[in-house]
């Protein structure tokens, strides 16, 4: 399963977004915790999506871009997973991550060229966070929950195979689309497309290579022994117990989210 | 709390986690996978294509200056999107992709229709109270007619109470330094108004059809999709700047206080008021008109903060030089009230007595009718064609067919935003019961104009003593410089 992605006909309602929060159970008052210097939020633990905001060089092109996981064909963060927490579903296309698994130890947040998982920074049992691509949803063959609340038909999920056609239909029907589905080759290929009419790294996109990260992690990973596993808890406990002193330092402006989230 | 957690709780639960994950692992059970136990509304369950009515919602930019969201109370419900673009026209009538900005004329009718309460006004009431408090600021209000029969239910009073001299006392005893009304400015307006009407008719007929203008949310309409009939809008600002320029002018000149430390704040039954105040074509020698727009709902929240039940407080008059009003003034609250008012003075202008009794009680233009017309026969002028509309849907099809058929019918449109008029605006209380709720309030309108001793504008006594004093007539050149604008065209911001 798959969604295409159409950058011209986003409206920036961000009902796709509350549809995540609502059947994600995320936390609607949590500040975000990064807001990048124009203004656009970024992912975080509440938010698995987000939709930022661009003007265009000659402000006459507003755009909304949909941001959350793609889901590779060959995810980096299921492959650096030596705890296969991990997993890509094979019949759904879903990359799922499943607490239950999860160590902690975070490879999963470096590896991904997108930088997409994020970490529950204020959990006394902390997870990994991201778009699950309603794995749940998918698997019965409903669409996820952002693509359903999308009405201006930005976001359409079906087979990928005939998004892609779809696509590239689209573009070649109307010459102002930039002749690129994101996410077509991009790491090897991912189940979320995107196209559009203003180039992609004028919109937030990362220029990555077409060759999948997993190329280079998959053959030592796989031989990486449970010590690493151990150290990696001793580093991600180390790691985490800093940053809780450091946060008890600080002033008390961050209590209500600490307490909400 | 988390944030207390020892050392050791900290590193007994880390290791636990880990244990327990390696447990699972090693069991070959992947456990649930995150996310997945909340709920979406029913539409969009399953495949999230049922044939349903109304889904998604309308986008609210961050720096719209009428209203937010607060997204933990949407409910997907797309209530939202069936006000902008069923009753108003906006959404989903500019073409995608998008150009310079999401399309909103600040109507505030989502507001009204959202079940969840999610969208609200753009509050103004924290900056009010912090300039009441503030010894300094001279703070002046002023209140518009269709609040003056709404206000009482917010505080449980039946639906068309008219509470105007309650509000007044109840303003006196917020802390603000004076309470006019801004039905006297609507009483200006139509001075300058239908001077302005008659000047057209007989001299400018290029500027006919005639276009009334003192409904922001119409006005920025017609600059996003009509922007070859703004030259047809009058240039009246609305009453609401009208007063405003009037107080950091004249009423600053006779108090002897110094504009700059005015603070104009309004009383209004309308969210696009507070775009309209940020506007700035509507500056004087550099500085706004009005500084603060509370809607009634907001008003009512001001109170209560301070204690004051409407219920309880005494009456009060508005204060004098720019508190008289006339029944012509009272009536703008409600649809067709602009015209009747403009008609009842555009007579007197004409003929120099005033009108007959038909034209004071001028049924064809009153009620909930999406589109009303009229005839005014005005000795001198001729006989006047006449539409009245509101909804901004309805003047969407109404000025289609003028396209369509080259040229108008009528010489005079009215048009508001918000169906019924101001009495049913974006800012005005909640009720279960919309369509009752605007019915008795238009009663109530109606029946303080005839309830009045004076029934048209140009019989009101502080409106002869300001022109006497500071204006000089309609039209002229001072009268110009404070009560008339300009307009931006904004299609370009949605069309190519
Ligand atoms: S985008 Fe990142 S998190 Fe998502 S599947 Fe690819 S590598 Fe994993
Ligand atoms: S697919 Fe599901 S989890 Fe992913 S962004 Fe959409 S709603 Fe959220
Ligand atoms: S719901 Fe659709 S139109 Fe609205 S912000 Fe999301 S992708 Fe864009
Ligand atoms: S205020 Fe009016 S124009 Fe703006 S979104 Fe709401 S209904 Fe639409
Ligand atoms: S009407 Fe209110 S609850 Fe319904 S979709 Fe719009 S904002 Fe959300």
């Amino acid at each position: 399963m798959a969604v295409l992605v159409d950058i011209t006909k986003c409206i920036g309602c961000e009902g796709c977004t509350v549809a995540c929060k609502r059947y994600n159970n995320l936390n609607f008052k949590a500040k975000p915790r990064n807001v990048k210097d124009d203004d656009n939020v970024e992912l975080d633990d509440n938010r698995w999506t987000v939709i930022q905001e661009f003007h265009g060089e000659k402000n006459d092109k507003l755009r909304f871009v949909k941001k959350q996981c793609l889901h590779c064909k060959e995810p980096a963060c299921a492959s650096a997973c030596f705890s296969k927490a991990i997993q890509k579903d094979e019949k759904t296309g879903a990359v799922v991550y499943y607490p239950d698994l999860c160590v902690g130890c975070r490879y999963c947040l470096v590896a991904c060229p997108y930088s997409i998982p994020k970490y529950q920074w204020n959990e006394q049992f902390p997870q990994v966070s991201k778009c699950q691509m309603c794995s749940e949803r998918v698997s019965k063959g409903d669409a996820p929950a952002c693509v359903s609340a999308c009405t201006t038909g930005a976001l359409m999920s079906g087979d990928r195979d005939e998004l892609l056609k779809k696509a590239h239909e689209i573009i070649n029907s109307d010459s102002r689309y930039i002749n690129h589905v994101y996410g077509e080759h991009e790491v090897g290929g991912a189940e979320w497309l995107y196209i559009s009419d203003v180039p992609f790294e004028e919109l937030g996109f990362k220029d990555v290579s077409n060759v999948p990260v997993t190329s280079y992690t998959k053959s030592y990973l796989s031989k990486v022994p449970g010590l690493a596993a151990c150290w990696a808890l001793f580093l991600s406990g180390i790691a985490f117990y800093n940053y809780r002193v450091d946060k008890n330092r600080k002033s008390h402006d961050d209590d209500d989210q600490d307490k909400e989230g | 709390m988390s944030n207390k957690m020892s050392r050791r709780k900290f590193l007994k639960v880390v290791a636990g986690s880990g244990v327990l994950g390696f447990g699972v692992m090693a069991s070959g059970c992947k456990g649930k996978p995150s996310g997945g136990d909340g709920w979406v509304s029913s539409q969009y369950e399953g495949k999230g294509n049922f044939p349903v009515n109304l889904k998604g919602r309308v986008a609210i930019s961050a720096t719209n200056p009428s209203i937010e969201r607060d997204d933990e109370k949407c409910i997907l419900c797309g209530q939202c999107v069936d006000a902008c673009k069923n009753v108003m026209g906006v959404y989903g009538n500019y073409p995608l992709p998008l150009k310079q900005e999401i399309a909103c004329v600040g109507c505030g009718q989502c507001v009204m229709q959202c079940p969840s309460g999610a969208i609200t006004e753009k509050s103004h009431v924290r900056k009010v109270l912090d300039a009441l408090d503030d010894d300094t600021k001279h703070v002046v209000v002023q209140t518009a007619p269709a609040t003056k029969v709404s206000l009482g239910e917010e505080f449980g009073m039946p639906q068309g109470t008219s509470v105007g001299k309650k509000m007044a006392g109840a303003l006196k005893a917020a802390g603000f330094d004076s309470v006019f009304d801004t039905c006297f400015a609507a009483d200006l307006t139509i001075m300058e108004e239908a001077s302005e009407f008659v000047h057209r008719l007989t001299k400018k007929k290029d500027e006919i059809p005639h276009l009334t203008s003192c409904c922001p949310g119409w006005v920025k309409y017609c600059e996003y999709f009509y922007p070859e009939l703004m030259h047809n809008l009058s240039t009246c600002k609305s009453p609401q700047n009208m007063l405003g320029a009037t107080i950091k002018s004249f009423y600053a000149e006779k108090m002897g206080i110094d504009p700059s430390n005015i603070v104009n704040v309004s009383i209004m039954p309308c969210t696009a008021k507070k775009f309209e105040v940020g506007r700035e074509e509507l500056e004087v020698d550099g500085q706004q008109d009005m500084d603060y727009v509370l809607t009634t709902r907001e008003l009512a929240v001001l109170l209560k903060h301070k204690g004051i039940d409407l219920n309880t407080v005494a009456e009060a008059e508005y204060d004098s030089v720019l508190g008289e009003s006339t029944g012509a003034g009272r009536i703008f609250g409600a649809t067709g009230g602009v015209t009747e008012a403009a008609v009842r003075t555009a007579y007197y202008l004409a003929t120099g007595s005033n009108p007959p009794a038909d034209l004071l009680d001028w049924k064809p233009v009153r009620g909930m009718q999406s589109v009303k017309e009229a005839v005014a026969g005005i000795p001198g002028v001729g006989t006047v064609n006449i539409a009245v509309c509101h909804g901004l849907e309805n003047a969407r099809q109404l000025l289609d067919g003028i396209k369509t058929a080259g040229s108008s019918k009528w010489q005079f449109i009215e048009f508001m935003a918000c169906p019924g008029g101001c009495i049913g605006g974006g800012g005005q209380p909640k009720s279960m019961d919309a369509v009752e709720a605007k019915k008795k309030r238009i009663e109530a309108i109606y029946k303080e104009d005839t309830g009045a001793t004076k029934r048209c504008s140009h019989d009101n006594a502080e409106i002869q003593s300001i022109y006497k004093d500071f204006f000089g007539k309609p039209l002229s050149e001072k009268a110009e410089k404070y009560l008339h604008t300009t307009f931006v065209n904004r299609h370009d911001r949605l069309f190519d």
